[in-house]
């Protein structure tokens, strides 16, 4: 690349630099509804996604872009367990971290655990995202579909739930979020044909103050997106990551998992509201404000449960809340918040499964991409464009960060069944080829201002950006990485050994030290400029 | 789920399926009695698959799902529900019990398959033999251009008995080889070249073809020129409609 490139490209992220509205409102600050008292030298990560923007961008800059190389294990964590897929929460100098069925609480200044909480059960177990913290308590999910309030000083039980029955599939993954009282929360499973929800729990209680089925009711307009009210019964639409919130407007954003049966979508023509979509519901009643659908009638197994990022910026020119997915299906959206209404619809990876793009701005699916009995080749990874790992929005670079994927991938509907709609899959999918790469997104026209490969197959590790122009995250090699988020170039990296899969990096200040930390298999690892105490 | 994660599930399948296939084999065994008599005698109402008929589906059956070795099944089985219409087998015998309920619950493990990854169960060559094998030749020779690097009658000799056909499709797709080679030389000139184990932003590593030791060198230090052969394979990728696909694949099951 020529330095005149380098300079224009340099200059254009200035311009939006310049362009973005930095919002004061509360959706950006932390609130830990600690009853303890905080020095102002701290800066915690109280929810899942840090805060209730889902942005993954930190104010902090004791870190920069000119400090970057000297990072030093402060401390690492060895849980014996299960690789680590939660993003920890940090409150009142602890940090709060799970695996299924196990929750820790750790010293943030030096690793030292302060108490953990174990348990056996059945269900699946394939993923734990993180507790929710309210009140000096802690909330967190289990493979039996259980809901935990634990002490937050000692771990001790205040209340155990079951939410949703565990043999037919049903368990918990997402990590819950604390709002005005409530806990929400969602239910997962991907092995039966079983209709998903949304809950709020009263933070005291766990009692339940509203659900919300991520499918229609019967007799009403969308639900003459399904078939019949048998099929929409079995519908899906499962929860697998933590939605967002904006606290002005009181509205909680969700993306839904995909519908069922999976593959065989030929036992369920129509758009199969409200699979694969986001959703914003009332905090208070969870009504369903509005909708949008990523992947109308979706075939491929590609939920649109990646992170709504909420943020206000300009939006030619005028200021606006805007709420931007770059959604599994391949297509990065920005819709206005308030009402829903798409501004933006563009691939951020190649995409051939749609036929083109609708005048609400979700994609038309093209039938003769969806599986077929001699196979469909699809010019996508079979997972998709990206995955549950958690992107990034900066707003001193304008830039949507996102670890995609690219790769081919052929699908088959499995003809031979008696009865498809009793299959959960319906068909079968085979992975060819995949490469990982780490896109920076203009959020006003999704172009692709830098990009970084990052090794052949899935790479998966979450994303975070801070104020000193920073972006950490990993990369298929082995690295952790820190770099310019301005223009991806390496500042920092290490090889700490393991899957860095799902490594969730997430940053706090304490006692006037900020730390990086980042889970690798089943070590949790923090990193800052001065090392061990 | 990435490739290093499918190895390891691999490992962990080679250990476990010695064990697993004699108590499959039982199972199967069970469940097929079971089918045969579960057809015999409650198919009638719940449907040859227990998806429901003028009885209720069992495969979504709460008493079904929470059942452990027929702890619930068998009493309603024994002692009917009359209100509800199901009438008692009294004398049905335990064992036929035992094998109805193992029948209900590998119906259930087959509908819940948790990943679409693979084509489990049900494909067949009838389903994906849809293409023209003439054409398919004419692409393998012409357009596709893969007589640059195969032969009908060398390398791909009998190719067809080789793979199931679901293999050989995914295999000529994109095969699962990882033969990619570099040539790294050093600021001396002396070259190394082998395998290719590692490659990123800040080093490179081979296994020497020479002595076949491993060897890695900092990327700054060194010149490194990757050799991938299945470069054709992705570029067609690229290029393939799904007819192409079914063509090639009819032409490539003819080698035989």
């Amino acid at each position: 690349m020529t330095c005149l490139h380098i300079w224009k490209r340099l200059n254009s992220v200035v311009k939006i630099g310049t362009l973005v509205l930095v919002s004061t409102v509360s959706i950006f600050a932390q609130n830990s509804s600690s009853t303890k008292s905080v020095s102002p030298k701290d800066y915690p990560w109280t929810t899942f996604n840090g805060d209730y923007s889902g942005r993954r961008y930190s104010p902090l800059t004791q870190i920069n872009r000119a400090n970057a190389k000297s990072l030093k294990l402060a401390w690492a964590f060895q849980t014996h367990s299960v690789p680590l897929k939660s993003t920890p929460l940090e409150v009142d100098g602890i940090l709060y971290f799970t695996v299924p069925n196990q929750v820790w609480a750790v010293d943030a200044k030096t690793g030292q655990q302060i108490w953990e909480f174990r348990r056996t059960s059945e269900g699946d177990d394939i993923g734990q995202r993180g507790v929710a913290f309210y009140k000096d308590r802690i909330y967190f999910g289990t493979p039996d579909a259980h809901f935990f309030c634990l002490d937050a000083r000692n771990g001790k039980k205040i209340w155990e739930l079951t939410i949703a029955d565990v043999k037919f599939g049903y368990y918990i993954s997402v990590a819950p979020l604390a709002i005005r009282g409530l806990i929400v929360l969602g239910t997962s499973g991907d092995s039966t044909n079983v209709p998903h929800f949304v809950e709020a729990l009263d933070w005291e209680t766990g009692k339940i103050v509203w659900r919300t089925s991520t499918v229609p009711k019967p007799g009403t307009p969308e639900a003459r997106t399904w078939p019949n009210d048998a099929a929409m019964s079995h519908g899906g639409g499962p929860s697998w990551l933590t939605g967002t919130y904006d606290p002005e407007l009181n509205l909680i954003y969700l993306g839904t998992g995909n519908p069922h049966p999976v593959l065989a979508g030929n036992v369920r023509p129509g758009n199969n509201l409200y699979t694969c979509s986001i959703l914003a519901l009332h905090a208070d009643t969870g009504a369903i404000a509005w909708y949008f659908q990523a992947s109308p009638h979706d075939t491929h197994d590609w939920d649109a449960v990646e992170t709504p990022v909420l943020f206000d910026a300009a939006w030619k020119g005028k200021p606006r809340k805007l709420l931007a997915q770059a959604s599994r299906n391949g297509y990065f959206f920005v819709l206005d918040r308030i009402t829903g209404k798409n501004l933006l619809t563009v691939p951020y990876v190649p995409v051939n499964w749609a036929k083109g793009i609708g005048s609400n701005g979700s994609p038309i699916p093209n039938p003769a991409k969806s599986p077929q009995p001699d196979g469909a080749l699809i010019g996508q990874s079979e997972d998709g464009g990206t995955d549950w790992m958690a992107p990034s929005f900066s707003p001193e670079t304008g830039l949507f960060y996102v670890n995609a994927w690219h790769g081919y991938s052929i699908w088959y509907l499995n003809s031979d069944v008696a009865d498809p709609s009793a299959e959960h899959q319906g068909g079968g999918s085979v992975a060819l080829v995949a490469k990982s790469v780490l896109l920076a997104l203009d959020y006003r026209t999704g172009e692709i201002r830098w990009q970084k490969q990052s090794g052949n197959g899935l790479s998966s590790a979450s994303i975070l950006t801070t104020a000193s122009h920073l972006l950490f995250t990993a990369d298929g090699f082995g690295n952790l990485l820190a770099l310019d988020s301005s223009n991806g170039n390496v500042l920092w990296h290490t090889r700490p050994g393991g899957i860095l899969n799902d490594a969730a990096p997430m940053t706090y200040q304490l006692d006037g030290t900020q730390y990086i930390v980042t889970g690798v298999d089943g070590v949790m690892y923090a990193w800052s400029l001065t090392g061990s105490l | 789920m990435s490739h290093r994660q499918q190895f390891y599930l691999v490992v962990f399948f080679a250990f476990t399926v010695n064990l697993m296939a004699q108590t499959d084999a039982v199972k199967n065994e069970n469940a097929q009695r079971g089918k045969a008599k579960f057809q015999q005698s409650c198919a009638m109402c719940h449907g040859s698959e227990a998806l429901g008929g003028m009885g209720p589906n069992l495969i979504q059956s709460s008493l079904t799902r929470h059942d452990e070795n027929g702890d619930l099944i068998a009493p309603v089985i024994q002692q009917g529900r009359i209100e509800k219409g199901m009438p008692a087998f009294p004398l049905m015998t335990s064992a036929d019990i035992s094998d109805i309920v193992v029948f209900l619950h590998a119906r259930i493990d087959a509908a819940s398959l948790s990943s679409s990854n693979g084509l489990a169960g049900g494909y067949s060559l009838k389903q994906l033999l849809t293409g023209d094998a003439s054409r398919g030749k004419r692409y393998f020779d012409g357009s596709g251009r893969c007589i640059r690097c195969h032969s009908a009658s060398g390398d791909l000799a009998a190719i067809a008995k080789k793979y199931s056909p679901a293999d050989l499709e995914a295999r000529f797709l994109y095969p699962p080889d990882d033969n990619i080679t570099a040539t790294v030389s050093l600021p001396s000139g002396q070259k190394f070249q082998g395998k290719l184990l590692h490659l990123d932003a800040f080093y490179v590593a081979i296994r020497n073809d020479e002595d076949g030791w491993y060897r890695s060198w900092p990327l700054q230090k060194v010149k490194v020129e990757v050799k991938d052969p299945l470069a054709g394979h992705l570029e067609l990728l690229g290029q393939y409609s799904d007819k192409d696909i079914h063509d090639l694949f009819a032409y490539l099951e003819t080698l035989k």
